[in-house]
């Protein structure tokens, strides 16, 4: 009796977790082998769809601007938008940490975290166009004026740039929260210890902040992971994946196959795609979170 | 004493409490005021939103005092539906008790799943063009009652703005037609000096249709809806390129004539304010502008070198019925209404639309849209290349020109690309 208890108190959220997400899961994953007849197709779908232009254009991919490939565009984003964010949470949470007032300038940064990103993506069209940009405004301060004067979204060599740049001004808020409260939990007797040593600043950084904000950093990296592979919203709003496709990613062309072309097949292959991609780094967190 | 004496009368006196209170109720029940009827509300969904709107609006007014019903409009545009109603009609709901919809492929596929009322016998197929009642007719049955329409019939430009600029008369050739940008360079001082709408990619494709028209003619226009004319063959290959031959999309393009696209209703006001001098745009510009009668019209169909004397216009917005509407009689008399003489003479006289039916009188058009129609008497209407094909070839289509523009020189991969979405398309 007592060892069936818990599991009876489970049966209502497992029912609901069979309902919601498992039966869809394995309903996509059948769906992605069969025709649009409904017959089954093998791996067929899943071979058209990862031979297409769409997917890998490595005729273009590196010796021209994009459209290389939704795959090589979504690996782009991580590359890019990772260390960036990263880079930049890290640099604000360490230079805010001890200023007066720096709670304010936290929220502004943080305000793009929590604006939506239909707006972020309009947010996006204005901070590039060549008349009003505030982008353009800077390169062309900069002198740069072959930046300055284009609006990066419709350019091909451009909009896949514009939107993850967009999506690190979003973003870089989530990863310097993260890291204020990760500063905040070393003891300052570390530093003191360190200071007395006569450690200099950037060896109490590299020895001390540095190395106890790793499970911090492994969090903002696995989250920023699934952020990028999931990433639509900004996109489909700022360039609808173009021009030429050279801005689309995983998760829009899965939304143009299901919904604009009415191929659930092929939707459903993305869709597994999708989700087997999002899967490592959301096993690898969960792991972690057990070990801890 | 007195407890024992209240505890005895304790029964009684809850018994008559209770019978009081039903008689209460019941007294309530019988004299309570009797409400007004309610009238019933259609939700309308159409894609009309700021000054279009407001010129829908009457014709909605019209509608709840003729059929004494109440209607709540709510904003979808075509692409929007596209991604809802699949989905929603599955389900067996919907959004909408009327439903405009522009997109005649996605409306029979609608219909043949069965999630559409029938409305032959609303809609008097004699009173329409044919082919607009033929794109919507499955099995003999009519599903989509036309609205109006809208025409896409050339360069827009402001006539007070070119009298300004001291420039008179229009080009009556390809030659005058250069010779004009080339002009509005010197009086604006910049090079793309004609204004390209954005949105999902529609006003660039209307351009490129109008193009088609102007130097392969109507013929292979046609001919590419059914995959007869491929994209990558002449005449239609010629349209787009080389960039290096005057008088190809792609040429203009590569001299800088055209601006970089933009939000088009921003790039509108642009235009308008003068910073460009010509802007390629639907009728619905009638509408949106502060003088309609200022706009003057080049279309390149009417030159005297042009393949073709057409213009393309807009498949009407048409008004489909959900079957899972709450209302299915209402709804269907309100579709009734729209597509009518009553309603369609409404909107005509709002600026700005082009009534399917045949019955709205002339004289209920503004004298900008009597102008418009004089500028394209004797021209052939044809349909919209992208709407009627639809599915996979609509996005790419537009997708790939945003692409030219940015790139002419690779005009051949684009029209590769189109003609591989349009054969993928035409199969499915």
């Amino acid at each position: 009796m007592r060892t069936k208890t818990p599991i009876l108190f489970l049966i209502p959220a497992l029912s609901l977790i069979c309902l919601i997400v498992i039966y869809p899961i394995m309903d996509t994953i059948y769906l992605s082998f069969l025709t649009p007849e409904g017959e089954f197709a093998g791996l067929r779908n899943y071979a058209e769809v990862l031979n297409s232009k769409e997917m890998l254009d490595l005729s273009r991919f590196p010796k021209t601007y994009p459209p290389w490939g939704i795959l090589i565009h979504n690996a782009i984003w991580i590359a890019l938008h990772l260390p960036l964010s990263l880079f930049l949470g890290l640099v604000l949470a360490v230079a805010l940490r001890e200023v007066k007032g720096s709670s304010i300038v936290k929220s502004m940064i943080f305000i793009g975290m929590v604006t939506p990103m239909v707006v972020g993506g309009w947010m996006v069209r204005f901070m590039f166009d060549k008349d009003i940009g505030i982008v353009n405004l800077l390169m062309r301060t900069l002198g740069l004026r072959w930046l300055a004067d284009k609006t990066w979204t419709v350019w091909p060599e451009l909009s896949l740039l514009a939107t993850i740049l967009g999506s690190v001004w979003m973003w870089t808020g989530f990863s310097m929260v993260i890291y204020s409260a990760a500063l905040a939990t070393i003891p300052k007797e570390y530093y003191e210890a360190a200071e007395i040593d006569g450690a200099s600043a950037l060896q109490k950084f590299f020895y001390i902040t540095l190395p106890l904000l790793r499970p911090a950093t492994l969090t903002i990296v696995v989250m920023t992971v699934l952020y990028e592979l999931k990433i639509f919203d900004i996109i489909f709003v700022a360039t609808r994946g173009g021009p030429g496709g050279s801005s689309n990613v995983l998760a829009l062309e899965m939304y143009f196959r299901a919904f604009r072309y009415f191929r659930m097949n092929e939707a459903a292959v993305i869709a597994v795609l999708l989700t087997l991609l999002t899967l490592i780094p959301a096993i690898y967190i969960v792991r972690t979170a057990v070990r801890r | 004493m007195a407890i024992a004496a209240l505890k005895e009368a304790k029964v009684p006196v809850i018994v008559i409490a209770i019978i009081c209170f039903l008689v209460g109720l019941g007294i309530g029940w019988a004299i309570k005021p009797v409400p007004a009827p309610v009238k019933p509300t259609l939700i309308v969904i159409g894609p009309w939103a700021g000054p279009e709107m407001e010129k829908y609006m009457p014709v909605l007014e019209a509608a709840e005092e003729a059929l004494g019903i109440e209607i709540e409009y709510r904003i979808y545009r075509a692409e929007d539906l596209g991604a809802i109603l699949p989905s929603q009609f599955e389900a067996g709901m919907t959004p909408g008790d009327v439903i405009h919809w522009c997109w005649p492929v996605s409306i029979r596929e609608m219909a043949e799943k069965g999630h559409l009322m029938d409305l032959t016998d609303i809609v008097d197929a004699a009173k329409y063009p044919e082919a607009v009642i033929k794109a919507v007719t499955v099995g003999g049955k009519i599903y989509a009652a036309p609205y109006t329409y809208k025409v896409k019939p050339g360069f827009w430009y402001r006539k007070s703005k070119f009298t300004e600029w001291g420039i008179t008369g229009e080009p009556k050739n390809w030659k005058e037609f250069v010779d004009l940008l080339n002009t509005l360079r010197t009086k604006l001082g910049r090079d793309d000096v004609i204004a390209s709408g954005d949105a999902v990619g529609w006003p660039l494709s209307d351009i490129a249709e109008h193009f088609i028209l102007y130097k392969a003619g109507k013929d292979a226009f046609e001919k590419l809806k059914t995959g007869e004319q491929k994209f990558t063959a002449s005449p239609v290959k010629d349209v787009f390129g080389p960039e290096t031959t005057e008088g190809t999309l792609s040429w203009l393009i590569a001299q800088g004539y055209f601006s970089a696209p933009e939000d088009w209703t921003t790039i509108m006001e642009k235009w308008w304010k003068g910073e460009y001098g010509l802007y390629f745009m639907g009728s619905w510009i009638l509408g949106m502008v502060d003088d309609p009668e200022d706009l003057g019209l080049i279309p390149l169909t009417a030159l005297e070198d042009s393949a073709s004397k057409a213009i393309v216009g807009c498949f009407p917005d048409y008004i489909i019925v959900p079957k899972y509407t709450k209302y299915p009689e209402l709804a269907k008399k309100l579709a009734a209404f729209l597509s009518g003489v009553e309603g369609q003479t409404i909107q005509v006289k709002q600026g700005g639309h082009v009534a399917s039916h045949k019955d709205v009188p002339l004289d209920a058009y503004p004298a900008a849209d009597k102008a418009l129609a004089e500028e394209i008497a004797g021209m052939d209407v044809v349909f919209d290349l992208d709407d009627t094909v639809g599915g996979v070839f609509q996005t790419t289509f537009w997708d790939q020109l945003k692409y030219l523009w940015a790139h002419p020189e690779e005009w051949e991969t684009c029209l590769s690309n189109m003609q591989s979405a349009l054969e993928e398309q035409l199969r499915a």
